[in-house]
């Protein structure tokens, strides 16, 4: 009898579920694995699940994973927040050919990667200004294995920007000067080290992008090259390749940041589409979102809520009256 | 339709929870004192493990820059000792070819110089506990539960501490891979002991053997087999952690796999994940055959 009452009540809610969505349907969307990414894909989810009547499963992975899914499987659907100076050799063959769309090409404002020192490096080291000046010493941040040389830390191995750093750090000459490109390895090796730094005051130099909760909880300072952008041709046909022979100084290229959909989603996906290329978050606000989530240790979906409840005025430009109703109504 | 959940009081289908605001500062005291923990005593223990850090970086280095006919002779030999059995030493020597050939053996370096160290710290340490925990079945008590803890808690979970203190590379890795590895070799020499014959632990007592006589003559020579069991758990357990401990930083075979795996190159990773079976192989029946060679030494001797 027991089981009997719980099946129906299952099937029920399946019906009832099925119902409801089949304006909107299935979406699959990314959501990366960094706290931004889960926070831009708890809001969409939630925007598109309460206004639109969408059923929206979010996929987790990094920024090759997903771009791998879509462009071969077409699965997930949506980025959200898809970095494309990594991947533009494959990112523009994919939207020449049609199987990707850039909806949105600035979902968040004011972003950038680079090379990065804590507040008090900066504060301690102010006649040092600029990459060029910092890698004259390396002494300042004596690598833990080998106190003799300097210790960089670069992108994990794998990450679209490991090839960038890796050839900055030729074009700049960092190992004759006596630094060693560390590989924290993956994304909590890299904060974990940005962490213990702080938490202990040691000097650190390494790549770290912004947003981010990190860059705003130790109000960590972006480090003008001192070079200017030597030009895309070097950007793109050796400062991101592998092993290229003869990188050129350079500072680091402007970040692009894509709302991209596959070719499907950009045909039969309709308003949601509007939605997307509406949905931008102001610099400052994503900041401020990012520390939240660190210092509360909120996962997306309590971000979600936070960011909705708390920056009306923000997102309520970025749909119709009528939807607005509903979100405010599920909140 | 009635389900379930109408007919219970609320109190039954919904969680009694301890409510998120308490939840959050339960967690965010915890974190509190941990980092006033790691920024009080971060470089005690940095500077406690300080040699053990020189130590793996310059034996790694010294594998590194040892030129690869020699290393390979050297396995030969040290392979030949432990398992006398050539259809093993050509397999190794075969192997390591093969992955030098693939362009692999910086990284087969780093790994073995790891793994090394790593088995020889879980060993160094693991070995007197277990000594420890045979005499006394209190002992016993309070450690097995750790033991468990050690052997099933996810390693992520003790990643955080163990960068926040060591910070990432090498010596945080070797931490990781010993918390992981270290409890095989401590239960088997436990076992080990608690296994010697009560009759043959009589006939010390009777010619008048002292405690230490009778651990170190006695009881540990005829635990061998057991605890050389655990040794190559050990070493298993070591290879398997090799990719975690390079989530945080470790160099060698294990971060080709994970950049395998964060770009789908499958190739690599098959090539890097194979490697890291071949040594296993290599490290399992060579410890195999010398803990059978230690038995068939010691059924002669008492036999």
């Amino acid at each position: 009898m027991k089981r009997l009452l719980a099946t129906s009540a299952v099937l029920a809610a399946t019906l009832s579920a099925s119902a409801a969505f089949a304006e909107c349907g299935d979406i699959q969307m990314a959501e990366f694995n960094w706290a931004s990414g889960e926070l831009l894909a708890n809001v969409d989810k939630f925007i598109l699940e309460a206004g639109y009547g969408c059923n929206v499963e979010l996929i987790v992975g990094g920024t090759t994973a997903i771009f791998a899914g879509m462009n071969e499987k077409g699965q997930p659907q949506i980025a959200g927040e898809q970095w494309v100076n990594a991947l533009r050799d494959l990112l523009d063959p994919a939207m020449e050919e049609g199987r990707l769309h850039a909806v949105n090409k600035a979902p968040i404002l004011g972003l950038g990667e680079g090379w990065w020192i804590p507040e008090y490096t900066a504060k301690a080291h102010p006649e040092l200004k600029t990459a060029l000046d910092f890698i004259e010493h390396p002494e300042l941040f004596p690598d833990s294995e080998d106190p003799s040389k300097g210790a960089f830390i670069g992108c994990p191995a794998g990450w679209g920007c490991q090839h960038v750093n890796n050839s900055l750090f030729r074009a700049f000459d960092m190992e004759a000067k006596g630094w060693k490109l560390i590989d924290p390895g993956s994304a909590a090796g890299l904060d974990g080290s940005i962490a213990k730094a702080n938490e202990r005051q040691e000097n650190w130099l390494g790549y770290y992008w912004s947003p981010t909760s990190i860059i705003g909880k130790y109000n960590m300072q972006s480090v003008p090259f001192g070079v200017e952008f030597a030009g895309s041709e070097n950007w793109d046909s050796c400062i991101v390749v592998e092993d290229c022979p003869d990188p050129k100084p350079t500072s680091w290229v402007k970040s692009e940041v894509f709302t991209i959909v596959t070719d499907d989603f950009m045909k039969n996906g309709g308003e949601i589409n509007d939605y997307l290329a509406a949905r931008v978050y102001p610099g400052d606000v994503m900041g401020s979102m990012l520390v939240y989530m660190a210092d509360e240790q909120a996962a997306g979906e309590d971000a979600a809520i936070e960011f909705l409840t708390k920056y009306e005025d923000v997102w309520t430009t970025w749909v119709s009256e009528e939807v607005a109703a509903k979100v405010k109504g599920a909140l | 339709m009635m389900g379930l959940k109408d007919v219970l009081p609320d109190v039954m289908t919904e969680f009694p929870e301890m409510g998120r605001a308490d939840i959050r500062d339960f967690k965010k005291g915890i974190d509190g004192a941990f980092k006033d923990f790691v920024r009080e005593y971060g470089e005690l223990i940095e500077g406690f493990f300080y040699p053990l850090k020189i130590f793996l970086s310059w034996f790694e280095r010294l594998l590194v820059a040892t030129p690869w006919p020699l290393m390979i002779i050297i396995f030969a030999v040290l392979v030949w000792l432990g398992a006398r059995s050539w259809v093993i030493v050509v397999g190794t020597i075969l192997a390591s070819l093969l992955i030098g050939y693939l362009g692999m053996w910086e990284d087969m370096m780093k790994t073995l110089a790891l793994i090394s160290v790593s088995t020889f710290v879980c060993i160094a340490v693991g070995i007197p506990i277990g000594i420890l925990m045979s005499k006394s079945d209190r002992m016993q008590s309070i450690i097995v539960p750790i033991l468990d803890f050690m052997q099933t808690i996810p390693a992520f979970v003790y990643l955080i501490p163990v960068m926040m203190l060591l910070g990432i590379g090498k010596a945080p890795g070797l931490i990781a891979v010993c918390i992981y590895a270290m409890p095989p070799v401590i239960r088997l020499t436990d076992l080990g002991i608690r296994l010697v014959d009560k009759d043959v632990l009589e006939a010390a007592d009777a010619f008048g053997a002292s405690p230490s006589q009778k651990m170190f003559r006695v009881q540990l020579p005829l635990a061998l087999p057991n605890l050389f069991a655990g040794v190559n758990q050990t070493i298993m357990m070591a290879l398997a952690m090799v990719v975690v401990a390079s989530l945080i930083g470790a160099q060698g075979l294990g971060s080709n796999v994970l950049k395998a795996v964060n770009n789908q190159y499958l190739t690599l990773g098959i090539m890097n994940g194979s490697a890291i079976v071949a040594i296993a192989i290599v490290f399992d029946r060579v410890s195999q055959k010398f803990g059978k060679r230690l038995q068939k030494h010691s059924e002669t001797v008492h036999g």
